[in-house]
């Protein structure tokens, strides 16, 4: 199994920039959803709701075929990479939003009334008051999110990236073996890469719930 | 993550909170009220105001007016609507019907014109408002929780600000809580920062809804304290509270609601020793007599 780790390191590259690419769109695509959601205008906030559940509803392998060979008919030529980015891009923009959305609805009511009452806009509100709190109540199911994406990109190589998977895949047909020691290699590559991130997120949680959230200090 | 001490430098001029035009209506309001105020136009003149929550009324034709300096205590059994009116004052609810004016000015005006949010906003910044649960923002320590509407809203510098934050903070006795988290201080310190909160904004109007409520009865006597230093100030108040001793020695004028009606008002004289209605009778021998 060894043997093969080394080969399946060149995929390392290409598993992150497709997790925190598509993670990074998330982060920021998710911000208008979930201020569409709660819009004044009915269609604004179907469309948002529908966003969400559309990209929640679909499973990311079905999605990244519908979207890369789709606009290859459509004469679109995009890499494999950035299909992946961008497809797994939209799904995380759908669960980020609804984790802001968790996020927002902890931030009690007394709070928009405090820096409403202080003569804030709503930007000011959020920018300044309602987001930081958020913003801490997300981050534990968004640090979450983001090592459940370090697998999920896993799909990116039914449309021939050269991921982790997609290099794994590659081993085993090119030495035709049934693939358990290339697949065990693989896993010990996906743990090296998701367990000092699940180690960060914890890490940088408590320090968070420290700074932030005001919480007695340990 | 936005802290005040790593935030972009505030502009120099008070910014629009939902657009970052500059405001306008800042000097104009002020001119207003110093008009107004000359002119003998009371605080605040609130007229048949009414607050329906879809079929129940919370606030039923009330008329009040408060003179400039005055202090008037508001008491009455819970329900009985003392907080939604203290809330449509500075438009935190929005009434049904009625008007309320802040120096003559409409802050709500279901009926006629209501002001946008800018106008909104900027009258909200005249009234300070102190609520029972205090509101703290738990994420900004005591002195940025004073800070940051004037940086946010009134545009001041950040050392003005860090400033004019510790003498309100000096003012209610709690300078030693400067950098403490809300979350770190006794019930009362937290009260007695909420105010220094909403004094920073420097208000021409205080509303206190019931602020001792959720505190140990020697807690309160620390706000309570506060409270009575900025009567004596001068300071314009509105006071809903089931605190009869610091009604009778302080309010100029006391009001007591039931069911959404103004049952009775005059000074406290008159209304805690020698209540005329016998509903006001019957609140407070149940207040008094326990
Ligand atoms: N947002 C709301 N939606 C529906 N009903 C409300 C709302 N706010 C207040 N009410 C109702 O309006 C009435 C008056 O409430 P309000 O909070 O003004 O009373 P209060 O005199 O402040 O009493 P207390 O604070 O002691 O409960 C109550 O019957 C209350 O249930
Ligand atoms: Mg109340």
């Amino acid at each position: 199994m060894f043997h093969y780790i080394g080969p399946i390191a060149h995929g390392i590259g290409s598993t992150l920039t497709i997790t925190f690419a598509a993670y990074a769109i998330g982060l920021v695509l998710g911000i208008p959803i979930v201020v569409a959601r709660s819009s004044r205008l009915r269609v604004v906030r179907l469309l948002a709701i529908s966003f969400v559940e559309i990209f929640r509803g679909i499973p990311g392998i079905a999605w990244l075929f519908i979207l890369y060979y789709g606009l290859a008919q459509l004469d679109v030529q995009i890499s494999s990479m950035t299909a992946a980015i961008c497809g797994l891009g939209l799904i995380a923009a759908a669960y980020m939003a609804e984790i802001y959305r968790a996020g927002l609805r902890a931030v009690p009511h007394g709070q928009f009334e405090a820096a409403r009452a202080l003569g804030m806009g709503t930007v000011q509100v959020y920018r300044s008051i309602v987001g930081p709190q958020a913003f801490v109540t997300s981050f534990p199911p968004a640090a979450t999110y983001v090592i459940g994406l370090l697998k999920e990109s896993a799909v990116a190589s039914v449309i021939g990236a050269q991921e982790i998977t997609g290099v794994a895949l590659g081993q085993q047909q090119e030495a035709s073996t049934q693939g358990l020691s290339v697949f065990l290699a693989a896993s010990a590559v996906y743990l090296a890469l998701s367990l000092p991130l699940a180690g960060i997120a914890r890490y940088a949680d408590v320090w968070l719930a420290r700074r932030v959230a005001g919480a007695e200090a340990a | 993550m936005e802290s005040l001490d790593d935030s972009p430098a505030a502009p120099s001029a008070p910014a629009d909170a939902a657009t970052g035009a500059p405001v306008v209506s800042g000097p104009l309001v002020a001119e207003a009220a110093a008009m107004a105020s000359a002119a003998g136009i009371p605080r605040v003149q609130v007229e048949q105001l009414g607050m329906r929550f879809g079929t129940h009324d919370a606030v039923i034709g009330v008329d009040l007016e408060v003179a400039v300096g005055e202090v008037v205590a508001v008491i009455g059994p819970s329900g009985s609507g003392r907080s939604t009116m203290l809330r449509c004052i500075n438009h935190l609810e929005s009434p049904t019907s009625g008007r309320v004016l802040i120096d003559g000015t409409a802050i709500a005006d279901p009926g006629g014109r209501e002001p946008g949010p800018r106008e909104l906003a900027a009258l909200r910044r005249q009234v300070g408002m102190v609520f029972q649960s205090f509101n703290l923002f738990p994420h900004l320590t005591a002195i940025e929780n004073v800070m940051i509407a004037q940086v946010k809203v009134l545009g001041r510098t950040k050392a003005e600000a860090r400033t004019r934050a510790m003498q309100l903070l000096e003012r209610v006795g709690i300078a030693e809580k400067a950098d403490s988290r809300p979350r770190r201080c006794s019930g009362g310190q937290q009260q007695r920062i909420a105010i220094a909160r909403a004094l920073a904004l420097e208000p021409k109007l205080m509303l206190f809804d019931e602020p001792t409520s959720a505190l140990d009865p020697e807690l309160g006597l620390e706000v309570l304290a506060v409270m009575r230093e900025l009567a004596k100030e001068g300071m314009t108040m509105i006071v809903v509270t089931h605190e009869m001793h610091f009604a009778e020695d302080v309010a100029d004028r006391v009001i007591f609601m039931a069911d959404g009606r103004i049952v009775e008002e005059g000074t406290a004289q008159q209304v805690i020793r020698h209540p005329r209605e016998e509903r006001t009778r019957k609140f407070l021998r149940a207040v008094l007599d326990r």
